[in-house]
């Protein structure tokens, strides 16, 4: 962190966010193993099929837990509020980099907040079409679940799983090339003034106080 | 990853999640079991001679009421005879079925496994389980319209009749009809099954079993299991399903929208790329200059 850096993330929340990174990717690639059979060889870098079939669901369970935590940590700055509703109406401008016509954006852009709640409905139809699939014999004592519960089940994983997969692109595509500067957030957990008073102005004031 | 297919003689018409093979100008015949359950006498020496031949392990049972000899199908046991009492005008009937796998021309197990090669279906319509290549997921169990793959803890594979593919592959019947000691079983190809089957359907007819049937449904295909149901109308006491279907449902619908999710995904990252490409990227040190 260098002199006049602004704090973004503390080394909880980095932590908590790469359980929840990379255990996501982890189900991405398996699960399209399992999705389509010209995908079949994405498990042989994964431990094999069967090996890949066993972790599927406890790295699900990883998921599920580090998402809960990462859920109560930023839950706080993850309201959308009149001003977020702005931002979407001008989610265009923002989209094609005219900064001037985009409501300067808090903490957390409405966008960045769209992909909080978007993840935390999609995490529930993981853990709720994942539990059928994982035990179709029953569990909790629920089921058995063999037959078009676990059919149906599949066919919302796999939906949930497209609509994960197009967010997740547009999330690290945003915060690696599109805005430079914003991985570290990511990182060592801090930011320049002048990638906060770009991407995030009024966090920006509300961090350094008003300014000119 | 190359999938590892049964070393036997038979060539394989379809394999699970694998593109089909190409075809062969040589068409082999068609095989086909048919099950008279009128002649059936509830001996259950096909039980037995199913776990001879297969080597399957011996499962201890217990008096639950019934001539059943065991409740239900495991990794262990391929074949149960079922036995359900009906009351058909004051008289007392037996429902006996020949519990195992139909081998469908359509199989509903293999339409919704995801492991390349797991399950393949042989020229002559036999399907079979590959445990070498299955990976535990029980996606076949939900995709059986008849209940029949039965997975175990132990090996984290599923299993299932193979109609002695084994005997079959070397021109033997499957230990069941051989055993059969009054012919309930009969095997042969599958054009020569259903011209059985249908003299025995009339001949229960014109003994007074009105409602006989052959039992071959169009759902799945036909299958290569087949029953000479002397009840024909009671097939769902027989725990036989009236219209069975494979791949329908959630899972034909999945089968044509992961089209759809792979395109998505793809035009996902192309979108990105273009993006880039259009506009690229927004340094905030812009800004100071």
């Amino acid at each position: 962190m260098r002199r006049g850096d602004i704090k973004r993330f503390t080394y909880l929340e980095r932590v908590v966010h790469w359980v929840v990174g990379l255990s996501f990717l982890f189900l991405l690639l398996t699960g399209l193993a399992f999705s389509h059979p010209r995908l079949y060889w994405l498990t042989t870098v994964l431990g094999g099929g069967p090996i890949a079939r066993i972790l599927h669901p406890w790295i699900g369970v990883l998921f599920a837990l580090s998402f809960v935590a990462m859920f109560f940590l930023w839950l706080r700055d993850m309201r959308i509020d009149a001003q977020d509703r702005e931002w979407l109406r001008a989610i265009r401008h923002y989209a094609v980099h005219d900064k001037a016509k985009v409501p300067p954006a808090g903490k957390y852009n409405a966008g960045q907040k769209m992909f909080f709640w978007t993840m935390t409905v999609l995490g529930v139809v993981y853990v709720a079409t994942g539990i059928p699939m994982w035990f179709p014999g029953g569990v909790f004592g629920l089921g058995p679940f063999y037959g078009e519960i676990v059919n149906v089940s599949r066919l919302l994983h796999y939906l949930a799983t497209v609509g994960g997969a197009l967010f997740l692109v547009v999330h690290v595509y945003l915060g690696t090339v599109a805005y430079p500067g914003t991985i570290g957030a990511m990182l060592h957990g801090s930011v320049t003034p002048a990638w906060a008073k770009h991407h995030h102005p009024r966090w920006h004031e509300e961090q350094s106080g008003p300014s000119a | 990853m190359t999938a590892q297919l049964p070393a036997n003689g038979l060539r394989i018409r379809r394999a699970s999640a694998s593109p089909d093979p190409a075809p062969g100008i040589r068409q082999g015949p068609e095989y086909a079991k048919l099950v008279d359950i009128s002649r059936c006498i509830g001996c259950k020496g096909c039980e037995v001679a199913c776990k001879e031949w297969n080597e399957l392990g011996i499962e201890p049972t217990e008096n639950f009421g019934s001539y059943q000899s065991h409740r239900d199908l495991t990794p262990d046991t391929w074949l149960l005879m079922r036995f359900t009492e009906l009351e058909v005008g004051g008289d007392l009937h037996w429902l006996i079925k020949k519990d195992a796998c139909l081998h469908c021309e359509e199989p509903g197990c293999l339409l919704a496994c995801p492991a390349p090669g797991a399950i393949v279906q042989y020229e002559n319509g036999i399907v079979d389980f590959n445990q070498a290549n299955c990976i535990g997921c029980q996606l076949c169990v939900s995709g059986c319209p008849f209940d029949i793959p039965r997975f175990s803890a132990e090996t984290r594979k599923v299993y299932k009749c193979n109609m002695c593919i084994d005997r079959v592959e070397a021109g033997l019947e499957p230990a069941c009809a051989k055993t059969c000691p009054t012919n309930a079983i009969s095997w042969g190809t599958k054009q020569d099954m259903v011209a059985l089957a249908e003299r025995k359907v009339e001949g229960l007819r014109a003994r007074g079993f009105a409602n006989a049937v052959l039992y071959d449904p169009p759902g799945v295909g036909g299958t290569h299991m087949m029953y000479v149901v002397p009840h024909g109308d009671q097939l769902e006491q027989y725990d036989l399903p009236a219209d069975p279907t494979a791949g329908a449902g959630a899972l034909a619908l999945l089968g044509t929208l992961r089209k759809g999710g792979a395109a998505a995904l793809g035009l996902g990252l192309l979108a990105a790329g273009l993006h880039y490409l259009g506009f690229g990227p927004q340094s905030a040190e812009e800004d100071e200059s």
